[in-house]
């Protein structure tokens, strides 16, 4: 065994690795990172993940309901650290499986991975109180400094393989399963269909912008029907002998917070300069702060930094793009995942019950692999539907959808010290 | 007996300071609060270091802060946190600022306010150092536990002493002479200001009423605060609590008309009550859930919250309290976004970066702020609430 499989398996456990080890740890991953680019290239079939946020239980908790690395491919969408009480943990252990599987774990830049922001929230008093000095909190942000602003998902299905075989999978011959929504037991909870694809141009929309159920945990009706689809992650869909025509399942840009005014194209985040503290106004903090919201245009973020961007945005840089879906995080949303603007921006929460208080549950986004045409159609990457400004009603499809919904883990069942964190209240 | 001390600052040396060795000492002793009640006064930690730190950081103006939280206590809260403590305390400042009225010579309309479970409170200090004349009383009422580390914080705060008119020089002048404290250390008197160390739930069955208050005019306007005070009593005795105040202390507030009567003249003599409460709402979403869980696991039981879960119950229990002249509520998201001018919110917003803004709107959702009052109405006294604007809905 490695010493980075023991590493690993130490963090696992919720134990800490010694400081040499974290430095060590952090040059390799500055290593590999600084090889990648500003917007990383991933194939589905993926995972995607949201907000972390040192949720230690709850990220073994995500492994538990969404497969383990490097059996499933992860991408996870920033804010790994602050607010939770094992940010160190959780931030080491992803780093060490990147390091240790870098082809099957993606890590991009959240708002926290920032100097200023984790002496605030938490991380940087985590380090000190951990490590006894400024250390390892430096080497982190170093680290920070290199994770990627973005990703691509390519090659993703337009049709999912109904995860429930017990079910009549579903009547309508001209349908196709775009999304399903499952909670930790693999049962599903909600299933959206939208008419087969005949032609590219036909795409019913009538499913779309779909709202999560509002009790997820009860499975209504389908509580007899525990088993799980192969493994999760391994391919959401994987099948796609069902498809009547070659989809044309557009790219999906993910990203921490948002869009930016000054962005209007994917190639533009290439051209950012990004191994730099993450700056108060401009392109790059913007991707990390800005927020969807049901405005027209833009608007000024309560936040303090980024925008607010509206619909309308969104669907001209998709457009622009050939993007059919911009997968982000940022923003707490109480049943785990939320998708606006006609399914056009899904927003991914993967942190239950966030910071211990706020009663929410999390969710994680499966993509499958399209292996119906090769894989090569929806390849877009940001240059599909660009060369000329025409429309030419050459609409992509979006990808199917699997949302794992979850709940907070039980810390005490779980072998850990069943250490309690305090929230605070006002008494 | 109250003894007679020319000067608090002498007393300094007496006894040692810190709720820690307050506490033990004190634990386990007869006729000494049970240990939920225990846990429920050590939730004014919580409080003072929530208001330090948003007076640190700039948030609240407040020269008390330092010296009525426990010494080595001091935290940096996060910015929710802060921003929350900022918009409690200044809204209920400005109801306390429009009951009180003007503060000027002209202004001989004297008030009364009543703090429940006062803790370490400040706001009587900057109430006395930011007003021209003595225009109100204001009295304290907590644990004697409570009570008694408030006086050691006096005793041992110049700071504090000279907000009360005490002259910490050593020399005893004349207006000190005029503040006294108990032999146990746990109430004092002065003009202004009276500490009642008192077990809220033994008002209702005391013989005396102006008796168990000394100090309270029964003839004054009187203002009833409760920061999250009566939400941990039943709602029994909180109801309980409150009718001792507007039927037993100050006369009964919602006296039956007789044929022919008008309500004014039904009440000639009823001195005008308000009620400001600061409580948690709405336990039964899901952070609502989480936070009646939390609490419990660290032994806080808000019992009174289901009963008055809504702001629409909030409004009706001061209507079924006697508080007839008005009812109103609002959550602090509410308060936020309506009561803080723009100029004050984009200062308050500059001094920290809050990213937590759907965690801030889940916990600004979740207390509010209710207020209510019954007037005279040759005299009023609540005429300043009328404008302020509460919530509607639930």
């Amino acid at each position: 065994m490695s010493d980075l499989d023991r590493a690993i398996e130490q963090l696992r456990a919720c134990r800490l690795i010694p400081e040499s080890q974290v430095r060590e740890l952090c040059y390799k991953a500055r290593e590999l990172l600084i090889e990648e680019g500003n917007v990383v290239s991933v194939d589905a079939p993926v995972t995607i993940c949201g907000d972390i946020h040192g949720q230690f239980h709850d990220l073994m908790e995500l492994f538990r309901v969404g497969g383990d690395v490097p059996d499933t491919n992860y991408l996870f969408m920033g804010d790994f650290v602050d607010r939770g009480f094992y940010s160190l943990e959780s931030f080491l252990l992803l780093l060490c499986l990147k390091v240790r599987y870098p082809d099957r774990i993606t890590l991009i830049r959240g708002n926290h991975e920032s100097r200023q922001i984790t002496t605030v929230y938490g991380f940087y008093d985590e380090c000190i109180r951990k490590y006894g000095s400024a250390n390892v909190w430096r080497y982190c942000c170093e680290v920070f400094d290199y994770l990627a602003l973005g990703a691509i998902v390519l090659g993703a299905s337009s049709e999912l393989e109904p995860s429930n075989t017990a079910l009549p999978s579903m009547p309508i011959d001209d349908s196709e399963l775009e999304t399903e929504v499952l909670n930790s037991r693999g049962e599903v909870t909600m299933s959206t269909y939208r008419a087969r694809q005949r032609s590219s141009s036909d795409a019913s929309t009538d499913s779309r912008n779909i709202s999560p159920p509002r009790d997820i945990s009860a499975a209504p009706g389908q509580a007899a029907a525990p088993s799980r689809s192969g493994a999760p992650g391994t391919g959401a869909s994987g099948d796609g002998n069902g498809s009547a025509t070659t989809s044309r399942t557009g790219a999906v840009l993910c990203v921490h917070g948002g869009l930016s005014p000054l962005i209007d194209s994917v190639d533009k985040i290439r051209l950012i300069d990004r191994k730099q503290e993450v700056p108060h106004e401009g392109a790059m903090c913007d991707l990390l702060w800005s927020d969807p919201d049901e405005i027209e245009g833009w608007g000024l973020s309560p936040r303090g930094a980024g925008f607010l961007f509206g619909g309308d945005i969104v669907k001209q840089f998709n457009h622009l793009n050939g993007l059919s879906l911009v997968a982000r995080a940022h923003q707490l949303v109480m049943e785990g995942y939320k998708e606006m603007f006609d399914g056009g921006i899904v927003t991914v929460w993967s942190a239950p019950n966030y910071c211990y208080r706020c009663g929410n549950v999390a969710a994680i986004l499966e993509l499958g692999e399209d292996s119906s045409g090769g894989g090569t159609v929806a390849r877009s990457n940001g240059e599909y539907g660009r060369s000329n400004g025409i429309v030419t009603d050459n609409r992509v499809v979006s990808p199917g959808r699997r949302y794992r919904v979850f709940e907070a883990a039980a810390q005490d069942t779980r072998g850990m010290p069943a250490k309690k964190p305090v929230a605070d209240y006002f008494l | 007996m109250a003894s007679h001390i020319p000067n608090l600052n002498t007393l300094r040396r007496g006894r040692g300071r810190g709720r820690g060795i307050g506490r033990t000492e004190e634990t386990g002793l007869p006729g000494l609060p049970s240990g939920k009640d225990r846990i429920v006064q050590g939730t004014d930690n919580d409080a003072s270091v929530s208001r330090l730190s948003a007076v640190e950081l700039g948030y609240l103006e407040d020269a008390y802060a330092a010296a009525l939280t426990p010494a080595g206590a001091a935290t940096r809260r996060l910015p929710i946190i802060n921003r929350g403590t900022y918009a409690r305390t200044t809204a209920i400042d400005q109801l306390v600022a429009r009951f009180l009225g003007p503060s000027s010579a002209e202004n001989t309309h004297k008030k009364q306010i009543i703090s429940l479970g006062a803790g370490s409170d400040t706001r009587v200090f900057r109430l006395l150092s930011s007003r021209q004349t003595p225009d109100f009383v204001y009295h304290e009422l907590d644990f004697a536990v409570n009570t008694a580390e408030k006086i050691r914080a006096i005793r041992s705060a110049p700071v504090l002493q000279s907000a009360l008119g005490i002259d910490s020089s050593g020399v005893s002048s004349e207006k000190d002479t005029r503040v006294t404290v108990s032999e146990a250390g746990d109430a004092l008197h002065s003009p202004s200001y009276h500490v009642h160390p008192v077990d809220l739930r033994s008002l209702s069955t005391c013989s005396d009423p102006a008796g168990a208050l000394p100090g309270v005019e029964t003839g004054l306007p009187t203002l009833l605060i409760s920061e999250c005070c009566l939400v941990y009593l039943s709602p029994l005795e909180a109801n309980q609590v409150v009718a001792f105040f507007t039927q037993r202390l100050f006369g009964h507030g919602n006296p039956v008309p007789g044929p022919g009567d008008i309500l004014q003249a039904a009440q000639p003599n009823v001195a005008p009550l308000g009620l400001i409460l600061y409580e948690p709402i709405r336990p039964n979403d899901a952070f609502g859930r989480t936070m009646v869980s939390n609490l419990a696991a660290r032994g806080i039981q808000l019992k009174t919250l289901p009963t008055y879960a809504s702001l629409e119950a909030q409004r009706g229990r001061f209507q079924d309290q006697g508080f007839g002249d008005g009812q109103a509520a609002a959550d602090i998201e509410f308060i936020w976004k309506r009561w803080v001018n723009e100029d004050e919110k984009e200062r308050v917003a500059g001094l920290e970066m809050l990213d937590e803004m759907e965690e801030w709107q889940l916990l600004a959702r979740h207390y509010c702020i209710a207020w209510g009052w019954r007037d005279r109405h040759d005299t009023p006294a609540f005429a300043g609430w009328k404008d302020l604007e509460g919530q509607q809905g639930e």
